[in-house]
């Protein structure tokens, strides 16, 4: 195992000995697939991969011929019109894409779909890991196109992208554009008004100057107009619902100094404030537009999810015969089939067969439950090891899955809300703004009629909040930076406000508090011809062929290349096979009449009962860590778990957490929450699985774990890339000194603000002072943020 | 000095393409994945393709 697989770069394992010739080198492969997958590159010429990637590629499947039916299936125009846009004879498809990890795939991938004959346009984003299309699909259909995908190793299927997903799109882009004509305004601007700046000094033509301010106006223009229309639309918004925002000051600024300017342009009197005004707008703009990225990464890494539900479904009619249709077309009382290792596509009554199935994504457990013929089976849950054929009793809004969509439907629309630091300040801050610059207006009017208008302009400007405005901003896109560094996705605005003010956390169960996967936690060899090790190698052989969930636990002591012959697995019992002419098996205990016991897995030798299994699922090790550390800080923990055993009593003892509650249903956990937010709780709670996403939209944060369910993913406000509980502390940490940052920036900004405010209310302020002071707070103000960069 | 009375329109000019180019670029899709479009110059469109190499 000395070698590395050139396409993927793990080791090769021994008696695999092929090779692929890249740019004249032979270089060793680890797998058909990975040669297969090289051997195609080479093949288009796109060697320039290998050289340019900056990340290996990840090990390649095989595409089985399974897998090959059920990329055909997405050409039924049923299923399609769903995810295709047709227009012109072109048809537009977006397909996530596994197994992007850098510039090299998009290119591969666009040089692979380019030299189909019919598609047109390819653009791939290795952000969103996601591809658009554009095709004829008469003359290609999508099958062949994923599966040329499928050829140079990618996994790819269609992805539909809802409508709030589309708006952030066309938010993104205004605000580039917007933030694009504001750049290079200003330094347009800022050009001239150099000029002016030097003109002051050494004297100027004043027509030269007049044909400066005409030029700094017409410049000036678009970026007020264009570029910080979004700030007088939010403070006008915010005035029709009574309320006085930040986007007040910050409107009144631009737009008070650049009527003030136009004027002087105009009459040919007083100051300009063009270039004020223009640099102003693009900062602000700036750190809006990287706060909005950040988070738009976010959504966009989990927006790239897989239905919960499969696309079509096979239907047996009267005679028998097969048929796959698309699974919303499925009715009432349809029979169908469902095969091993299938999602089941809609709520229905066992009628043939038995298996077990994975119904983790309704109680977060991953243990698989048995069924027999008359049992329910549910819409979303994963078919194990059996055939099974099933009734459909019910189908679209009625299924188990969609209310549990429905409740985290409704919950958000009730969830409870904290009053932003943000509105807050700006409350006060416009009210006392507005009352002084009145009363300088009409103070100096009594005085001195002709200098009353231009004083109160310059008292607005040298007030101008650049620095409050930036206080906020600034430190949490800082923050939003830092935290995904380390993984920490943001994906609520509200996140980081929120933290510090947390009393309690309430946490899931499995996939959270532990592991989510069984591990050995005892062997107990019965026979006495066997060692521990070799039992373990067995078992490690024949539990590679099974989707069991207990398999994994198993996978490390899988060491050799042993042949293993004849491999059958039995739905609910277990799988068998021969290894060197023996019979070995492992299943449940009891099979083949041996002596039942409550280990979960036995192995039997020739029919005999040879070892027994049991498997615990593990507390994460730094699980302690964080209760202690979150109840240090005076934050109780608790624990809602939809599992009925005892384990949940028992987790909650070794890690003390304050109270727990076993056998929670998803509406259990909403109404423990609801119940906890109403005694002045802030709730947060932490999760993995489906059954976790009604309660996240309860909580006043969620936090979601990225070995969960897509669909809690989807919900929570905060995702944890590396699923580290440790992070929890290390987001709290960064929000609290957030919080201390915003405070400082705006005690520094309202410090500024508040000293020249009577010195420019007593005419005592020069245009370059304020502009000179407005360029210092803001400076300091963004300093101050980057320290959170350092966290 | 006059001469600026013609020159800084033309100059304001350019600024308006530069700003219709920029428009055109955000909307095709340019700005959506910055780390790709600064790899893009590394790799050759038509390297000739190889023959089945392996044989």
């Amino acid at each position: 195992m000395s070698k590395l697989c050139f396409h993927c770069l793990e080791p090769i394992p021994k008696g695999f000995n092929e090779s692929v010739i890249i740019d004249d080198v032979s270089q060793p492969m680890c797998c058909i697939g990975c040669q297969a997958v090289a051997q195609n590159i080479v093949t288009q010429g796109m060697t320039d991969y290998y050289k340019y990637r900056t990340v290996t590629a990840g090990k390649v499947e095989q595409l089985v011929p399974e897998q090959l039916q059920f990329i055909k299936s997405y050409d039924n125009e049923d299923i399609q019109d769903e995810f295709i846009a047709t227009n012109q004879g072109i048809s537009e498809v977006l397909l996530s894409v596994e197994g992007i990890t850098c510039a090299a795939c998009a290119w591969l991938i666009e040089k692979q779909l380019l030299s189909l004959n019919s598609v047109k346009r390819v653009d791939v984003n290795t952000s969103t890991n996601r591809a658009m299309i554009q095709w004829d699909k008469h003359t290609t259909p999508l099958s062949e196109i994923i599966t040329a995908l499928a050829q140079i190793g990618y996994k790819a299927y269609p992805f539909q992208s809802d409508i709030e997903a589309q708006q952030k799109q066309h938010v993104a882009k205004a605000y580039i554009r917007r933030l694009g004509v504001a750049g290079l305004m200003t330094m347009q601007v800022m050009m001239f008004a150099f000029a002016m700046y030097f003109g002051m000094f050494s004297g100027m033509e004043s027509n030269f100057e007049q044909y400066f301010r005409w030029i700094s106006l017409a410049l000036a223009t678009p970026v007020v107009l264009y570029s910080a229309l979004p700030f007088l639309t939010n403070a006008i918004n915010g005035l029709k619902s009574k309320q006085l925002n930040m986007d007040l000051p910050v409107s009144l600024a631009i737009f008070g100094a650049y009527s003030a300017s136009c004027y002087a342009t105009f009459m040919q009197v007083g100051e300009v404030y063009f270039e004020s005004v223009c640099m102003f707008t693009f900062l602000l703009l700036l750190g809006k537009y990287l706060e909005f990225r950040a988070r738009l990464k976010a959504s966009e890494f989990t927006a790239n999810l897989q239905k919960l539900l499969p696309l079509t479904a096979r239907t047996l009619n009267e005679q028998g015969v097969e048929q796959i249709i698309a699974a919303k077309k499925l009715k009432l009382n349809d029979i169908v089939l469902i095969k091993a290792g299938e999602t089941i596509p809609a709520d229905g009554e066992l009628i043939a067969g038995n298996t077990t199935v994975d119904e983790s994504m309704m109680t977060g457990e991953h243990q698989p439950v048995n069924k027999h013929i008359g049992q329910n089976v549910y819409a979303g849950c994963v078919n194990h090891d059996g055939v099974i054929t099933i009734q459909i009793n019910k189908i679209g809004q009625n299924t188990l899955l969609n209310q549990i969509i429905r409740l985290q439907h409704n919950a958000l629309t009730k969830r409870p809300k904290l009053v932003e630091i943000t509105d807050k300040v700006a409350q006060w801050f416009v009210a006392a703004l507005l009352i002084f610059a009145s009363l300088t207006a009409i103070g100096w009017y009594q005085l001195d009629p002709e200098h009353a208008f231009w004083i109160t302009i310059s008292v607005l400007v040298a007030t101008c909040p650049c620095a409050l405005s930036l206080a906020i901003p600034t430190a949490l896109t800082c923050a939003v930076a830092t935290l995904t560094q380390k993984g920490i996705l943001i994906k609520q605005a509200h996140v980081l406000e929120t933290l510090p003010k947390l009393t309690l956390f309430a946490f899931d169960k499995t996939g959270t508090l532990t592991q989510g996967k069984f591990s050995l936690d005892a062997v107990d060899v019965i026979h006495s011809d066997y060692s521990k090790e070799q039992v373990l190698t067995i078992a490690a052989q024949l539990e590679r062929y099974s989707e069991h969930p207990i398999a994994t636990a198993f996978l490390k002591y899988d060491d050799s290349l042993t042949q293993v012959n004849d491999v059958k697995v039995h739905p609910g019992q277990g799988i068998s096979a021969f290894i060197a002419g023996t019979h070995y098996a492992i299943g449940k205990s009891g099979w083949f009449d041996s002596e039942k016991s409550n280990a979960q897995a036995s192995l039997y030798a020739n029919k005999q009962l040879i070892a027994r299994f049991y498997f615990k699922d593990n507390i994460k090790p730094d699980a302690a860590n964080l209760i202690a550390s979150l109840q240090k800080q005076n934050l109780s923990c608790h624990m809602l778990t939809g599992d009925a055993s005892d384990a949940g009593a028992r987790v909650a003892k070794q890690l003390q957490l304050n109270s727990q509650r076993s056998a929670c249903s998803p509406q259990d956990k909403q109404r423990a929450v609801e119940q906890w937010a109403s005694q002045q709780h802030i709730v947060a709670m932490i999760g993995d699985g489906v059954n976790d996403s009604p309660v996240f939209a309860s909580a006043h944060l969620s936090i979601a774990m990225e070995t969960g369910a897509d669909i809690s993913k989807n919900a929570a406000d905060v995702l944890l890339l590396n699923s580290d509980l440790a992070s929890i502390d290390h987001l709290l940490k960064v929000a609290k000194q957030t919080q201390r940052i915003i405070k400082q920036n705006l005690a520094l900004s309202l410090l500024y603000n508040g000293s020249i405010l009577p010195l420019a209310a007593l005419g005592l302020v020069a245009p370059w002072m304020a502009v000179i002071g407005m360029s210092a707070s803001s400076i300091i103000v963004i300093c101050n943020s980057l320290r959170l960069l350092k966290l | 000095m006059s001469i600026i009375y013609v020159l800084i329109p033309i100059a304001i000019l350019f600024v308006l393409i530069a700003i219709g180019v920029f428009f055109w670029a955000v909307k095709s899709e340019q700005f959506s994945d910055l780390n790709k479009q600064g790899h893009s110059i590394l790799f050759e469109d038509d390297k000739e393709q190889h023959k089945n190499s392996n044989d």
